[in-house]
């Protein structure tokens, strides 16, 4: 340390507030909450929670997933019973229209031989 | 062999037992003052900051681990708080150490006198080179850790640190030539 920067050391030394700073510190202290020691509390809590919360989540989740599975199931059940539908009403369809050409078939056949 | 006040505290700190904030304050008041007074050359303003720093040491006091700890918060509260002041409220007008004014008396460059006029000098220079030298010359931190407490960089704090020092040491010299010539 160079001289220069000696000087300043003992240029900047400490000094003590005026008198009465402390007394006037705790006084004021003292009209404040007690020391909160919340914050820990509140780590220990979040840290106690965690796994309980993490827990929660998973059945949760599952609980969800669970749901979300049977609604597909039943999207993919109606789809089916759609196009079993769909089906069923082409194959009558086509059976009332082979009914019908028959039945005309055999009114033709009648009339001529009348 | 006699235990210190700060052994003290941190035995009953870690041994959460009833906290000795009294001690705390008596021990670091004339740090954290001093700081202040450094920074702000304003008794009034720099006790007041002290007073808010210890009550805000108060109000966290359960998170304190140990007396370094307290030392290293009560130094960057004290720091931040130094600095929003000025910002806030424009406490001083930044001047450069070119364009501070000479005391009004012609001061001889004793250690005393010097001492005043280096802490004018220091008072006047930019605000973060001048808590730097605060940090340094008062507080006889290193580099390094100053710039841990900071969040800056360890090389950005000697860069800064030496051109203060430049710029103290021209205006010294300066001051010192126009005191011989007037001598002689």
């Amino acid at each position: 340390m160079s001289e220069f920067e000696r000087q300043l050391v003992r240029a900047l030394e400490r000094r003590e507030p005026p008198a009465g700073f402390t007394s006037r510190v705790l006084a004021a202290a003292s009209q404040q909450p007690a020391p909160s020691r919340g914050q820990s509390w509140r780590w220990a809590f979040v840290l106690r929670a965690a796994p309980v919360m993490a827990a929660l989540l998973v059945v949760a989740g599952g609980a969800l997933y669970q749901n979300y599975e049977r609604i597909e199931r039943g999207e993919a059940a109606k789809q089916q019973l759609l196009l079993a539908v769909k089906i069923a009403g082409a194959k009558l369809y086509d059976a009332q229209q082979r009914v019908v050409s028959i039945g005309a078939i055999r009114g033709a056949g009648t009339e001529e031989e009348q | 062999m006699a235990i210190s006040a700060t052994q003290k505290g941190i035995a009953e700190v870690r041994s959460d037992a009833a906290p000795p904030f009294a001690d705390v304050v008596e021990i670091h008041k004339s740090m954290v003052f001093s700081i202040a007074w450094h920074f702000l050359r304003d008794r009034a303003l720099s006790e007041e900051l002290a007073q808010d720093v210890f009550l805000e040491l108060h109000r966290h006091w359960a998170a304190m681990k140990s007396s370094e700890h307290i030392v290293f918060w009560l130094r960057k509260v004290t720091c931040n708080r130094c600095i929003d002041v000025v910002r806030r409220r424009k406490l001083r007008r930044e001047t450069s150490l070119e364009e501070s004014p000479e005391p009004a008396m012609l001061e001889r460059v004793q250690d005393p006198l010097l001492s005043a006029y280096l802490q004018r000098m220091v008072a006047s220079l930019p605000e973060k080179q001048r808590l730097l030298v605060v940090l340094r010359y008062q507080e006889g931190m290193e580099p390094e850790e100053i710039a841990r407490m900071l969040n800056m960089n360890a090389s950005t704090v000697k860069t800064q640190i030496s051109r203060a020092l430049e710029l103290l040491r021209a205006k010294t010299a300066q001051r010192l030539k126009t005191q011989r010539e007037a001598e002689a």
